[in-house]
This record gives structure tokens, C-alpha cells and sequence, in this order.
């Protein structure tokens, strides 16, 4: 009878298959379901569906996650390992993970990993499920997780050893009885992702539990301005900084969108004497921003880093003020190249976000997407089971942070906060140029003369440059 | 508290510090050695256990280096005091 049946299913998929091929081959393009191929690939997969979205919806489209493109190039960036020329470090000796942020401040902020939970808000991004997952996990392995832009939610307040909350331009945390409970404060100006646009949650996205952690009126719109409350000015900001600082102790960093302005906004941080400084790469997630914010705004966070962490040692501040780097971090190797390259710590959110419902999303799929379980807005969002999601993301953390620690391992290293740029390589010249990591080709000892020996190839690059700049025409 | 006395609490309290860093060190040490044997058995529990046995090993490698920064306030301000600069500081410091 089985075979029976296996004969019959053999036979009717050679059939369709057959008819669909002699379709495909004999048909004109105009009626031919294959001219999806060539149109997916010139437009691509993603715009295709974005722009059946824009067409039905007549709205920006709320992509969550952050942009699917990589900006930064990790991938031509390498480590280098030592054997005799400085000896691997024993296997019995620990490996420090921890991490001071806000050297100068009253009460500085120690964590045992470099790593924490970015950014995400409740309500305008994660349940409340969700975001007492993220801070029970954090606390297990010591370190911070933060409020993106929200009110004080106090069970998340509650589950957090260390919580970082940020001075936001919708305004909800920035009264004294909020923001003195906080074991550091991030005044957030911008996001990779969204650069400093505005953004607003709808009155139907509201639900009871987040008017009362924002202060909202039943009615009212959750509205995130493009400016910060009562900063206006330079001095207005730097102002705010001293206020804060007086009257917490607690660090007081600035978060801003990584762009090719930095140096103009760091300097502005650095004359506020902020403690530290988070940037975000242009592929930093969202809950849900419009693709032309993600895509085509902002600056690449590798090369944020090493410009900041440049600037910053230029100014030579680099010991008063840490820097944390966010957008786009999925994997340990690249955290741990953002720590070489000058960033102390850095945050993660997709990744986060991905551990906690790892074994969990098969309750959402195939009809939902994951993200159901933990998006405030999510169908799903009470299935979410808290404590297992928080141990898986503690699992992945450990996993993380071991495999950084095996790195420095095979680097000499005996701190992760020790790595520099000397323990990399890059197999790219521009990038050995543009961010001063030695280039894999050639010995150390060879690096000047090889970059000598090329110089016609950067020279008439400069000299093309020169021209589109005198005839006042953009560069390609 | 006169001066005497407050050499002698510093001194009390960059000792006591002193001793917990290479205690969370020690701590630290074992915690890493019971994550390594706990993770040749490949019983998922156990494995659970290791993780939150690394990372405590991690936490109190964290204590260890914020007892090191508390020792060098400590010792800074013993130092302030053996200058007779505390007075001057505090002074200073409450004319902000």
C-alpha cells in the first residue's frame, strides 16, 4: 500500500515538474512566472518586498532589526597568534573580562564582561517579558543592561544588577526620581539606525501597562523628538552633563549615531567632560525604522571606532572617557575586534534578542515570525517563557565571552581590555590605511616601503579627488 | 575621629581589601577549575551548572580588580593623610 502511494506522489511531482519546465522553457517571458528570477535579482529579494509594502501600505515601512546590509568589513580583519616571539598565555591563568566605565565619575561602573544588552525600549520596542529576560541574564553574568528609550519600568529596574537608563528626547526618564536610581546614565541623542529623526508609537500600540511606565494620557502618542528637551544649544548639553553628574555620581555617557561628522560631535562630548560615549554604527537594529534611515544613513561602525578612539587619544582623554560601540555585533570576533580597535565595551541587541528566544521560536513558527514572542506589539509575547529565555541568553554569553577569552589566549594576552590593534592584521590596504591596523601582506618591517612602492595608486587617486573637488562635482 | 585614628582605620581597611582580592582570586581560580571538570560530562544539566560556575569566576575576578581600585583609593588617602591634605580637600571640595 506504501509503495503504492510513493509510486502515485513520484508520479504526480514528475508530472507538475514537467509541465512547469515546458512552461518555463516554451513560454514568452511576459507570461512566464520565471520572470521573477532576473526581476528579484536586479531589484533584489528585499527590495522587491519592500516596495509591495510601500505600494500597499503608502507609508515608511517598519523594518525591525536593523539593515540587512554589512557595512563593516570585519570579515578583512584577522588576529595574530604568538608562539615563541611573546608565548601564548598558560591555560591556568585567568583571563580578566572586566571593564571599568567612568574612571572620574563618584560611583564608576565595574562589569565582569565587556558585553552588554543594548538599547531596547519597553513598550516602544520589547514586552515586558522580554526586557526582565534580558536583565535577569545580565545579572547572572554581571554586567549591564539598558532602557533604551523608556520610561522606568520597575520590575525590569528591579531584575537588573547594573541597568543603564537613558536620558531620552521622548523625556520619560528625565526627572531626578527616575534617573537617580540608575547605575549609569546614557543621554541619548541618536541611533545607528534611525540617525536623530523623530519616531512616534501610535495611540493603538499603547496599552495600559505602558502609559503608566511613561506617564502617558490615555490617548496620547509616545512621540520621540529629534532634539533632546531643553538642549538646544552646545552649552545647553555640556550644562546638562554637569547637572547630572552633580547630582548622581553615577557615569553620564552621551550615545549618538555614528556619522562622518563625529570628530565636530566628540568634541562637544570631550568639552562636557562626559564619561563615556556610545556609538552607533550605521547597522545598528531597530524595532522597527524605515529601510532609507537604515540603509543609507550613517557611518560603518568599525570605522566609528577607530576614528573616535583616535580622536579621543589625540585629545588624550582616551583613559578619562570609554568608548561602547553598537551596530551590527553578531559575532564574538567581532566584539572582541571592536575591543582591539579602542572600544571598552560593547552592546549587543539582535544577537540578544535572537539568544533569548532561541529554543523558544519554534512556539512562533512557521505562521509567525520569532520576534512575536518579544515585541510589545508581538501576538505572542505572554508564551515567552522568562527563565529559560534568560539562561539561553546566558549560555550564549558565556559561550561569547569564552571564545574571546580563547583569542586572547593564543594573542599572549591576559586581559581583553589589553587587545590593540598590534594583535591585528588586515588583508585590505584601504582599511590598513584608513584605520592604521598593518596590513597582512607584508612583514611589519615591509610596510612603509610597500606603501611607498604603491603611492602612484593612492597619488593619482588623490589627484582624481582633487579635481571632482575643483569642479565642485560629488565623489564616486 | 582624630587623625590617629583614622590612619589606623585606613590601615585596617587597606588590609581587610587586600585580603579579599586574593580571596574573590583564589575563589576565582577554583570556580574556573569547576566549570572545566563539569563540562567533560555531557549531561545538559551539568553543563548548566559549569556556565553559571564560569561565570561567577568571572564575578569574582571582577571583585578582585575593583578591590585592587579600592585599595589604591585607600592607600591614596592614607597618603593625604599622612600629608595633612584631607582637611584641604574637603574644604575645596564642598566650595562645589
Amino acid at each position: 500500500m506504501l509503495r503504492l502511494i510513493e509510486n502515485w506522489i513520484r508520479s504526480s511531482i514528475n508530472e507538475t515538474m514537467d509541465k512547469a519546465l515546458t512552461r518555463i522553457v516554451k513560454d514568452q517571458y511576459i507570461e512566464n512566472l520565471s520572470e521573477m528570477i532576473p526581476t528579484s535579482n536586479k531589484v533584489g529579494p528585499i527590495n522587491l518586498m519592500e516596495i509591495a509594502m510601500r505600494a500597499s501600505q503608502g507609508l515608511p515601512v517598519a523594518r525591525p532589526l536593523g539593515s540587512p546590509l554589512h557595512f563593516s568589513p570585519w570579515d578583512k580583519i584577522l588576529f595574530n597568534p604568538v608562539h615563541l616571539y611573546r608565548f601564548p598565555t598558560p591555560e591556568n591563568v585567568g583571563i580578566n573580562t572586566s571593564v571599568t566605565i567612568g574612571h572620574r565619575a563618584r560611583k564608576p561602573l565595574t562589569l565582569s564582561i565587556p558585553v552588554m544588552v543594548a538599547a531596547m525600549s519597553f513598550g516602544g520596542a520589547l514586552s515586558k517579558r522580554a526586557k526582565i529576560a534580558l536583565a535577569k541574564a545580565e545579572s547572572i553574568v554581571g554586567t549591564a543592561t539598558n532602557s533604551g528609550e523608556a520610561g522606568l519600568l520597575e520590575e525590569e529596574r528591579e531584575a537588573a544588577q547594573l541597568f543603564i537608563g537613558q536620558y531620552n528626547r521622548g523625556g520619560w526618564m528625565n526627572t531626578p526620581e527616575k534617573y537617580k536610581r540608575l547605575d549609569a546614565i546614557e543621554i541619548q541623542l541618536g541611533q545607528g539606525a534611525q540617525g536623530s529623526t523623530p519616531q512616534r508609537t501610535a495611540v493603538k500600540n499603547i496599552g495600559e501597562d505602558f502609559r503608566d511606565v511613561f506617564d502617558l494620557k490615555e490617548g496620547e502618542a509616545a512621540q520621540i523628538h529629534s532634539r533632546l528637551p531643553g538642549v538646544n544649544t552646545q552649552d545647553d548639553f555640556i550644562q546638562l552633563v554637569r547637572r547630572l553628574r552633580d547630582e548622581t555620581g553615577v557615569p553620564i555617557g552621551l550615545k549618538i549615531a555614528a556619522t562622518h561628522h563625529l570628530e565636530k560631535e566628540l568634541q562637544i562630548a570631550v568639552e562636557a567632560e562626559v564619561d563615556f560615549v556610545t556609538l552607533d554604527g550605521a547597522e545598528g537594529g531597530t524595532h522597527g525604522g524605515a529601510p532609507t534611515l537604515q540603509d543609507d544613513v550613517g557611518l560603518p561602525t568599525l570605522f566609528a571606532i577607530t576614528r573616535a578612539a583616535e580622536f579621543f587619544a589625540r585629545k588624550g582623554v582616551m583613559r578619562d572617557i570609554n568608548l561602547l560601540a553598537t551596530g551590527g555585533l553578531v559575532t564574538p570576533g567581532q566584539m572582541l575586534k571592536a575591543i582591539a580597535l579602542g572600544a571598552d565595551g560593547v552592546y549587543i541587541g539582535t544577537a540578544a534578542v535572537m539568544a533569548l528566544v532561541s529554543d523558544q521560536m519554534v512556539e512562533a513558527l512557521p505562521f509567525e515570525p520569532p520576534t512575536s514572542l518579544v515585541v510589545y506589539t508581538g501576538k505572542m509575547t505572554d508564551q515567552l517563557d522568562v527563565d529559560r529565555a534568560a539562561f539561553n541568553l546566558v549560555r550564549y554569553l558565556n559561550a561569547c565571552v569564552h571564545e574571546m577569552e580563547l583569542v586572547a589566549v593564543t594573542l599572549g594576552k591576559t586581559a581583553l581590555t589589553d587587545l590593540s590593534k598590534s594583535d591585528l592584521c588586515t588583508l585590505d590596504p584601504f582599511i590598513s590605511k584608513a584605520t592604521g591596523i598593518q596590513l597582512g601582506y607584508v612583514s611589519p618591517e615591509n610596510q612603509q616601503q610597500f606603501f611607498e612602492e604603491t603611492r602612484p595608486l593612492f597619488d593619482n587617486m588623490a589627484e582624481e579627488y582633487k579635481e571632482t573637488q575643483n569642479e565642485g562635482m560629488p565623489l564616486h | 575621629m582624630d587623625y590617629q585614628d583614622l590612619k589606623h582605620t585606613l590601615s585596617y581597611l587597606h588590609a581587610e581589601v587586600n585580603r579579599m582580592e586574593t580571596m574573590a582570586g583564589t575563589l576565582s581560580a577554583i570556580e574556573r577549575d569547576h566549570y572545566n571538570k563539569l563540562t567533560n560530562f555531557e549531561q545538559r544539566e551539568l553543563v548548566d551548572i559549569a556556565v553559571e560556575e564560569q561565570s561567577a569566576a568571572r564575578q569574582l575576578g571582577t571583585m578582585k580588580q575593583m578591590c585592587l581600585a579600592m585599595a589604591q583609593k585607600i592607600e591614596e588617602l592614607k597618603n593625604a593623610v599622612d600629608r595633612g591634605q584631607l582637611g584641604e580637600n574637603t574644604e575645596h571640595a564642598e566650595t562645589h
